[in-house]
């Protein structure tokens, strides 16, 4: 039978090219849907999570707005000796996240101020690697580290003072004025323009919150096991009255995007799916037609209506196999030659105005979402099959034999 | 001798296809026959006698619309699809007038088809197949495709296909339609001796007098009834 079936589908030759080359077009093109969405994805997170957000997040179990912390953390000391003792952790960092106000001779402007310990910051963000004038937050008290866009808003420079203000744990205003060390550069207008990070020490001095974080930011080791790292810090910090977010809870912004980009990305695959589909219809219906009077010969000869829909679902099957062999190879190539050099789109301004992103993207494969798409494609060849398969089954074999 | 096919009161009745109004067409009435083991017959008649009609009901391509149609002393009239395949595959072989070869197979593979649905080892199949072809004379040409044979040599092929897994009943409708006088005369020889060595059953569907002359019994068949029976 599968010689039969394997000779059958090349009897028309430019047709079954066609047909395995539109099917591997379709696969290639859903490989590397696939991988350009996962990747801008895969760097959306990196940068959120990278940047600000972390892999997880420790907030006061009383906490409503993940964002932007209400309550503070009541003993972040015992929080980060818990967390010390698991292997999972790369780095954490306790912050104060506030809103407030950065002043300068010329303006004053609303800002989000983190307060970090700069040397456990740089082990958990990466925001110290976008500095572009000055230098990032040393340690030493009242230093501030601001966008470039807010410098320029505010019309002042690396050495200059600013003016903090914040409102402090007793519900008054705290102030004070910190030194501008150095200024960073992302190319994201939120960032650049509304981020202000400021010596974590003297922040609790000003705030009248001596000791006291809003969120301690975590950062694993294998990003990719957060689920399981989850679990193990919220066992280690059971009997805390703390709370352990991931970063889907605390950027809704960020998990949008991925709904919406997935919801585009299958829209897409049902679209392909659905030419592909008819390709292989089109030629198994018209190979179908075309030899309606060997159908009944072989069912004279003694071929069973199960045998002949084998057969046809077989050659659908053939079908889909080549195409999809030339399809994997094709998307490989693909993702391989974008992973190497770079795609580049504009999409990295669009996206970079909420988070930090490059224009250039580089292509990785998901062999998980690969092989989904694969299969797919062998059901969809299937399926496809049927329809002919089951008409050729069905007939009889006098009228297969009276067909012209 | 034994009885091989038995028909009794067999009737077929084209209905008129729906939208198009056409009207009933009786292709056979009530037809009584009963063929021995090892004969080698004809069924003759003028175009649209109901000639194929008769084949394809003994072949069982086609259902009787009434009437009983025995083999070896089983109705075959009342099996099931499946039943009916396997019917076919054992005990009947198919020679058609156009050779209705399966063009992407070579010769042997052709032949061997009926063999492999049987299920037979690849081996032992290709061996009775290459014996078949043998037999009509092509064992030089077993490994071409049909359509570099001629129209003789493709139904001596289709011949070999009909008679590779020893079938009690060869049918064989027109198959000399196509053929030249000289091919037609050494496929009849050929059908003829198989007939006599193998004590294969022929029936043939044909007008063609050279068919007729070379059949022991002959039945003319006019107007989907039987008219006549002559013996040689």
């Amino acid at each position: 039978m599968l010689r039969l079936a394997w000779r059958n589908i090349w009897r028309n030759l430019r047709r079954s090219v066609i047909t395995v080359a539109s099917l591997a077009c379709g696969l290639a093109a859903i490989m590397f849907g696939q991988s350009l969405i996962k990747t801008i994805q895969r760097q959306l997170i990196e940068k959120a999570t990278g940047v600000i957000t972390g892999h997880l997040q420790i907030q006061d179990a009383r906490v409503k707005e993940y964002k932007f912390p209400e309550k503070l953390i009541d003993d972040p000391a015992a929080v980060e000796k818990r967390l010390s003792a698991i292997p999972g952790i790369a780095a954490f960092c306790p912050r104060i996240k506030l809103t407030g106000i950065v002043s300068s001779k010329h303006d004053s402007l609303g800002v989000l101020l983190i307060g970090v310990d700069s040397a456990l910051d740089q082990r958990v963000t990466t925001m110290h690697t976008y500095t572009s004038q000055g230098k990032y937050l040393s340690g030493k008290p009242r230093e501030i580290f601001i966008g470039s866009l807010l410098a320029d808003l505010l019309k002042v420079k690396v050495g200059d003072d600013v003016v903090v203000m914040a409102q402090a744990a007793d519900g008054s205003m705290g102030a004070d004025r910190f030194k501008l060390v150095g200024l960073y550069h992302t190319g994201s207008g939120t960032f650049d323009g509304q981020l202000a990070y400021v010596d974590l020490k003297s922040f609790q001095e000003m705030l009248a919150m001596d000791g006291k974080a809003n969120d301690v930011v975590i950062r694993l080791k294998e990003p990719d096991n957060q689920p399981t790292e989850r679990a193990a810090i919220t066992a280690a910090l059971a009997g805390l009255p703390v709370q352990v977010l991931g970063w889907g809870d605390v950027d809704h912004e960020l998990v949008g995007i991925q709904t919406y980009q997935n919801a585009i990305l299958n829209i897409m695959l049902l679209i392909v799916f659905t030419i592909v589909a008819l390709g292989i219809l089109n030629t198994l219906l018209m190979s179908m037609f075309e030899r309606i009077r060997e159908f009944g010969v072989l069912k004279a000869i003694g071929a069973k209506p199960g045998w002949i829909l084998r057969l046809i679902i077989l050659e659908a099957c053939l079908i889909g196999t080549v195409g999809a062999v030339f399809g994997l190879g094709l998307g490989c190539a693909m993702i391989k030659h974008y992973g190497r050099v770079g795609l580049e789109l504009p999409l990295g301004e669009a996206i970079g105005y909420f988070i930090p992103f490059d224009s250039i993207l580089y292509l990785k494969f998901n062999w998980g979402m690969h092989l989904r798409a694969l299969s797919a494609v062998l059901v969809v060849c299937i399926l496809s099959g049927l329809p002919p398969a089951l008409r050729a089954a069905r007939l009889k074999p006098a009228e297969g034999l009276r067909h012209l | 001798m034994e009885t091989l096919i038995q028909l009794k009161k067999v009737s077929k009745v084209y209905e008129g296809a729906g939208m198009s109004g056409a009207p009933k067409v009786t292709a056979l009435r009530d037809i009584d026959l009963e063929i021995a083991r090892g004969e080698f017959m004809a069924i003759a008649g003028p175009s649209g006698s109901g000639k194929s009609t008769l084949l394809n009901l003994i072949g069982t391509l086609d259902t009787p619309t009434s009437g009983e149609i025995f083999f070896e002393g089983r109705r075959v009239s009342s099996l099931s699809e499946n039943e009916l395949s396997d019917f076919r595959l054992h005990s009947l072989g198919f020679v058609f007038q156009a050779y209705n070869l399966i063009p992407v197979l070579t010769a042997v593979e052709n032949v061997e088809y009926a063999l492999t649905l049987q299920g037979v080892p690849r081996q032992e199949r290709r061996a009775r197949a290459l014996e078949a072809l043998h037999w009509v004379g092509l064992d030089d040409n077993a490994h071409r495709r049909p359509d570099l044979l001629s129209g003789g040599q493709q139904q001596r092929v289709a011949v070999a296909r009909a008679i590779v897994h020893r079938p009690a009943l060869v049918l064989a409708d027109e198959p000399t339609a196509n053929l030249d006088s000289k091919t037609a005369k050494t496929l009849l020889d050929l059908m003829l001796e198989l007939n006599e060595k193998h004590q294969i059953t022929f029936l043939f569907s044909s007008h063609d007098p050279r068919v007729l002359e070379t059949a022991r019994r002959i039945l003319q068949i006019r107007d989907g009834a039987l008219v006549k029976e002559t013996a040689a």
